[in-house]
């Protein structure tokens, strides 16, 4: 079998729970990218994020880090990789200081001035504690500790969750630039608009499925939005993806064929206009 | 080590060091010491609980360690307590005989060597039922608790009354004739085979079961 050396790659990814199932996720990272998982809650990102991880046992499928499985080389993977995640803060009330000195000996890659450096770039304070940091520095944080250690692999979990806009962009700007610092960045949220800035590719899950693994680019112009004041016409109500009410009547979504076929005037949606009517079409179903 | 610098950087309780000066209680002339090595395992329990409030399996399993080291750390660092405990124990039953002169506990077995056994069996008993039953979802920390100080109770409470009813642990075991110090010797050697025992099958089952362990991060 051929190795796969990608940052990551996914083939065929199962993990079942009585009232949810995530099948056949399959993906590769290339290198030097930012992947934006997307999906509207529930629909299986962070499951995902938790199988690749091994935080959850998956029930099928094969992960590989450079092509190395986690069951087998643990240690060299995760010295490879950073995991930040929005919703989860360790250690609240203690201080930066010994969060990071605890946390550095697991590292033999630790590059004390690259830690210096990332800290003073995010403004952080090592007497402080994370209770003391506002979301957006908790995350910055976590992602000084994974880039002091030269994570190659940066997998975020909703980073941007509950930041303000400010901070949001701020954080997308350190992400571009650890990009272009050849870092791949795996990045699942619900706020579409930030990988809209940011994003070189997306993988859209729906339902615990993959449904679309696509350039960003190239995703956004396979569909195209039209807007109706009032009723739509019939053969196009037909032909749509998902069709959702505004306040002067519909828009809907096509298959950018079936909208040049119908001769629509319609145009590129936005990810979150992709997603929001995909949505509709499986809520009607 | 590194692991284990860290479970006593990040993960120590202060209740867990408080709970270990109640060894003092040896000091109580009618006290049933054996109580006083519960008070150790609800330091245990705290950090445990502190480590569930902390994401303690989500920081440390993010780190280039596998669960089987993380569950090692975490085992080790209990039994560092336990022994701090068992250790501290023995100075001060020495005080005891030291301040009350061999004065005979009504309340169990009086201040003497054999008290470290009883020691190291609760201590094994705890870490059989707690651990492995703690790792089965380490977001439920008080049930695996109850469980083993239900256990713990018990076999405080059968101490007492053995004490009392059975001839070998009233006439060898509960008094400090020197006469009687191999038994004592053999009892306390007994109580260390369990405990090690105990702590080993307590380590096994751990990983078997924290290695299947979804966790809901």
């Amino acid at each position: 079998m051929k190795t796969n050396n990608a940052p990551l790659s996914v083939r065929d990814l199962k993990k079942i729970y009585p009232s949810f199932r995530l099948e056949g996720v399959s993906f590769d990272l290339a290198p030097g990218t930012v992947t934006g998982l997307i999906g509207r809650n529930g629909a299986g990102k962070t499951t995902t994020l938790n199988a690749i991880l091994s935080f959850v046992r998956p029930d099928g499928g094969e992960v590989t880090f450079f092509g190395l499985r986690m069951e087998e080389a643990a240690t060299a993977i995760k010295e490879k990789i950073g995991f930040v995640s929005a919703g989860m803060t360790y250690y609240t009330r203690k201080k930066l200081r010994t969060i990071t000195s605890v946390t550095r000996p697991f590292y033999p890659d630790w590059d004390e001035r690259a830690y210096e450096k990332y800290m003073a770039r995010f403004g952080l304070e090592e007497d402080k504690t994370p209770a003391a940091l506002s979301n957006g520095m908790k995350i910055k944080y976590a992602l000084a500790l994974a880039l002091s250690h030269r994570a190659e692999l940066l997998i975020l979990d909703e980073p941007t969750s509950g930041l303000d806009p400010v901070s949001r962009e701020e954080l997308i700007e350190i992400l571009l630039a650890l990009r272009d610092e050849g870092k791949t960045i795996l990045f699942s949220t619900h706020i579409t608009a930030d990988l809209e800035k940011c994003a070189d590719r997306i993988l859209f899950i729906r339902k615990g499925r993959l449904s679309a693994d696509r350039p960003l680019d190239a995703f956004a112009d396979d569909y195209r939005l039209a807007e109706w004041e009032g009723d739509m016409p019939g053969d196009a109500a037909e032909k749509a993806l998902g069709v959702c009410r505004v306040r002067k009547g519909r828009t809907a979504l096509f298959d950018r064929a079936d909208a040049e076929a119908l001769g629509l005037s319609a145009r590129t949606p936005t990810l979150d206009e992709i997603m929001v009517h995909l949505d509709r079409e499986e809520d009607a179903l | 080590m590194k692991l284990l610098k860290k479970e006593f950087r990040l993960c120590l309780h202060p209740t867990a060091l408080i709970m270990l000066l109640l060894s003092a209680l040896v000091l109580i002339p009618n006290y049933p010491y054996a109580v006083s090595y519960f008070y150790t395992t609800l330091g245990l329990y705290f950090i445990c609980l502190d480590s569930r409030e902390n994401h303690d399996a989500g920081y440390t399993l993010s780190l280039p360690v596998s669960r089987r080291q993380a569950v090692s750390a975490r085992m080790l660092l209990c039994c560092c307590m336990e022994g701090a405990q068992m250790l501290l124990c023995g100075l001060l039953v020495l005080v005891n005989r030291a301040l009350y002169g061999g004065i005979p506990n009504q309340a169990g077995m009086d201040a003497n060597i054999a008290v470290a056994g009883q020691g190291l069996i609760v201590f094994g008993l705890f870490n059989l039922i707690f651990f492995p039953s703690w790792y089965r979802d380490i977001n439920k920390v008080g049930g695996p608790f109850l469980k083993a100080s239900v256990a713990v109770f018990l076999y405080i409470a059968l101490g007492v009354v053995a004490a009392y009813a059975v001839p070998f642990v009233r006439y060898q075991l509960d008094n400090a004739r020197p006469e009687c110090l191999p038994a004592r010797l053999v009892f306390v050697g007994c109580a260390f085979v369990f405990f090690l025992a105990a702590t080993l099958s307590a380590y096994r089952l751990s990983v078997k079961r924290f290695e299947k362990l979804d966790l809901s991060l």
